[in-house]
């Protein structure tokens, strides 16, 4: 009993919904039938169809029926009744197939092709469909001799209408991903402002309904744009099918003899139209920003990889050596001097592998920002340190300025990887000078508002004014490794401490970095 | 050049072949050395390109072991200066991260063998073999060539004159007359000749006066 319930429960309620939807459009009919300027049924029925396929059948067909019955007391007759529902039953069958078939994946709203693709697919399917109907009707001679056209006209528009304002939505409610989603919208104020923007337009636009030419009806298009443009596609959904709702009131509550019901209907049907693309693009550009930033992290990710990949191999590839030198020797008996001189090495080389993890482990630990006021020497004399050995080994000239007594309110680690990137630069730029030429200054300064400047400089070749233009974008590398993130990296870096980095062109190769620096006098976080 | 480990366990034949190996890593350079040597092997080991260049003999013989990622001279420049001063030595590559690109231009400046880091020692050992024998294999050449050498500025007067006629296609009997000798004695020339050069045909004869043709 309880599984049948459950089982009939959608069904049950479809027909409910169904046949409420039918009641409240059941205005301006032609001819008594349900000929409406705005028939939203068949909105629900696609969207039932879409989501339970031929099972949706049966439901409709009764739905149908039962509307017929209960909304206009049967007026057509048993026989041609339980026909005209058939047929449609059977006509938006088959549309709800061919969009079950396209939109298998259920991206139905997801981009304007596929909207377009909806669109098109609504429109010419309602348009056969009300081409079958209302020709058996006329048929049936329902209706009036050389009404044909006009009840084909009216009967198509209202159900194109009805569908295209209110499917979106009501495709929505049938996904648990959509409900979820749209009750995340409604929650919000914004979602409050702009349904009482719509409420307010109506009023503006219908208010004094004497004079009214739908003169003002561009008004309606500010609560719509705000929905689409702030919550996409399921924004528009919502506002379109608030204001469908509305002008419906209107029409059957508010005697507006002079502007034919069609005409509002048309104009909530290019409402809603307005709303879902804008909505659509809204979501598709948000939708790109999100993967940009995905790959953005990612690449970074790659980065981090590369490089760890790099300083890891040096140390275990000498382990794996040292190690298999170390078995030879101890299976041929060997004790002597060289065998406690490489396990000796083994331990150096572990602890620099160890190091490297260390390094990496702090800089993911920090992967959100953790400020704390630190003093730039510190910094600098961290990254030296780091580049003392190198510059020697290369014979380069490390020349720090002196640096002021300035702190700065930063993430250490991230301005570390900064300027360890910054230094890293150079020196691969400085190597490939003749080495009486190799030479790498590091200043600072402070300017004026608290701001502190850093300037990098090498003796390389420098940079061209062309080139300065595409440093900073991504993958534009002029190394044979790394991906070309690492200043990209560094300027996000230095941008969310609030500062900027920038290179100048020159003969030589300038970096410069303004960082906001903490007055010395103010004693913060110590 | 510095020889860090000494070759003491050295079981293999004594023999000149050497495995020189260019990182810029004091660490791997210096464990490969070790490793290499307690296998049996002459190492030298070099901090960078430019000092391998500075150091090289034209008569060094054994492999070259190159890491590909160095500040300086990176790997495959220092292979094509190689090539460029008419150096033979087989080269291996070793990177930190493998890269197609980059093994693909490896390989086409023949590299034997593209190794990424942490190394496999026993594609290392067998890329050092593969080197190896590739370096004796042209050391034999140019012995057995030197050796050929040798002969031919050994034969007799008469015996050159008659293989610079036989090698023209000329028989025998044409030669003869040429040289205002016998045939019996053009015949006895010619065995005598063939055995000194250690040949058996008169192809091999005309292979061998058009590589050591001296003009």
């Amino acid at each position: 009993m309880r599984r049948l319930q459950i089982r009939w429960l959608p069904d049950l309620s479809f027909v409910a919904v169904f046949l409420l939807f039918d009641w409240v459009s059941y205005v301006d009919a032609l001819y008594g039938l349900n000929i409406t300027p705005w028939n939203p049924d068949p909105a629900l029925g696609l969207a039932y169809w879409m989501r339970y396929g031929k099972r949706a059948a049966l439901p409709w067909f009764i739905a149908n029926m039962l509307a017929e019955i209960l909304v206009r007391d049967l007026l057509a007759g048993w026989l041609m009744t339980a026909a005209a529902a058939a047929l449609v039953t059977l006509g938006y069958g088959l549309i709800g197939e061919v969009l079950r078939h396209r939109f298998r994946d259920g991206n139905t709203f997801g981009n304007r092709t596929t909207l377009f693709a909806w669109l098109s697919i609504v429109v010419i399917g309602s348009v056969l469909n009300s081409l079958a109907y209302i020709s058996l009707l006329y048929g049936a001679s329902l209706i009036p001799q050389g009404q044909w056209g006009v009840a084909f006209f009216r009967f198509s528009i209202g159900d194109i209408v009805g569908i295209v304002g209110s499917m979106p939505l009501l495709w929505m409610l049938l996904s648990e991903h959509g409900r979820t989603r749209l009750q995340a919208i409604m929650l919000r104020w914004e979602t409050a402002g702009y349904m009482a923007l719509a409420i307010l337009m109506l009023g503006v636009v219908f208010g004094h309904v004497a004079n009214v030419e739908l003169m003002h009806f561009y008004f309606l298009f500010l609560p719509i744009v705000w929905a689409a443009t702030r919550q996409g596609l399921y924004g528009a959904g919502l506002i379109a099918f608030v204001l469908q709702f509305g002008i419906i009131v209107v029409v059957k509550w508010l005697p507006i003899a002079n502007i034919p019901a069609v005409e509002l209907q048309m104009l909530g049907a290019v409402l809603a139209l307005v709303g879902f693309f804008i909505g659509v693009v809204v979501d598709e550009q948000r939708q790109a920003a999100e993967d940009l930033k995905l790959t953005l992290r990612l690449a970074a990710a790659g980065e981090m990889a590369s490089a760890l990949a790099h300083e890891l191999n040096q140390p275990i590839t000498a382990l794996v050596a040292y190690g298999k030198a170390c078995k030879e020797l101890l299976e041929r008996g060997e004790a002597g001097e060289v065998l406690t001189g490489a396990i000796q090495k083994m331990i150096l080389e572990s602890e620099r592998a160890s190091d490297v993890v260390r390094r990496l482990r702090d800089f993911f630990r920090s992967g959100a920002m953790r400020l704390e006021v630190v003093e730039v020497g510190v910094i600098v004399s961290a990254i030296v340190e780091q580049f003392a050995t190198k510059c020697r080994e290369h014979g380069v000239e490390l020349k720090i300025a002196t640096v002021p007594a300035v702190s700065l309110r930063a993430d250490r680690l991230q301005l570390e990887l900064v300027l360890r990137n910054l230094f890293a630069n150079a020196l691969d730029e400085v190597v490939k000078r003749p080495p009486e030429s190799r030479l790498i200054t590091l200043s600072a300064e402070k300017l004026s508002g608290e701001r502190l400047r850093i300037t990098v400089e090498d003796s390389g070749l420098g940079i061209s004014s062309n080139a300065v233009a595409h440093l900073f974008e991504p993958f534009v590398s002029t190394k044979s490794s790394g991906l070309g993130l690492g200043l990209v990296l560094s300027r996000a870096i230095v941008e969310a401490h609030g500062g900027s980095l920038w290179a100048e062109a020159g003969s030589h190769g300038i970096f410069r970095l303004i960082l906001p620096s903490v007055d010395w006098g103010e004693k913060v976080g110590i | 050049m510095e020889y860090k480990w000494a070759n003491q366990w050295a079981n293999k034949p004594a023999n000149r072949l050497t495995v020189y190996i260019v990182d810029d890593d004091a660490a791997v350079r210096d464990a490969l050395g070790l490793l290499l040597s307690v296998r049996g092997y002459r190492t030298a080991v070099f901090a960078n390109g430019e000092g391998f260049l500075n150091a090289w003999q034209s008569d060094w013989v054994g492999c070259l072991i190159i890491d590909i990622r160095m500040p300086g001279m990176d790997g495959l420049t220092l292979q094509k200066r190689l090539v460029e001063l008419n150096c033979h030595l087989p080269v291996i590559i070793i990177t930190g991260h493998g890269d197609a690109g980059l093994a693909r231009q490896a390989f086409k400046a023949s590299a034997i063998d593209f190794l990424e880091k942490p190394l496999d020692d026993e594609k290392l050992i067998d890329a050092i073999v593969e080197a190896f024998r590739r370096e004796e294999t042209a050391l034999n050449e140019m012995q057995r060539g030197e050796r050929l050498l040798q002969v031919l500025k050994e034969l007799t007067p008469r015996e050159r004159e008659v293989m610079d006629l036989v090698v023209t296609g000329k028989h025998n009997r044409e030669i003869a007359p040429a040289l205002g000798i016998s045939v019996r004695t053009v015949e006895v020339h010619k065995a005598n000749l063939m055995a000194k050069l250690g040949i058996s045909s008169v192809p091999d004869l005309v292979r061998i006066s058009m590589l050591y043709r001296q003009d």
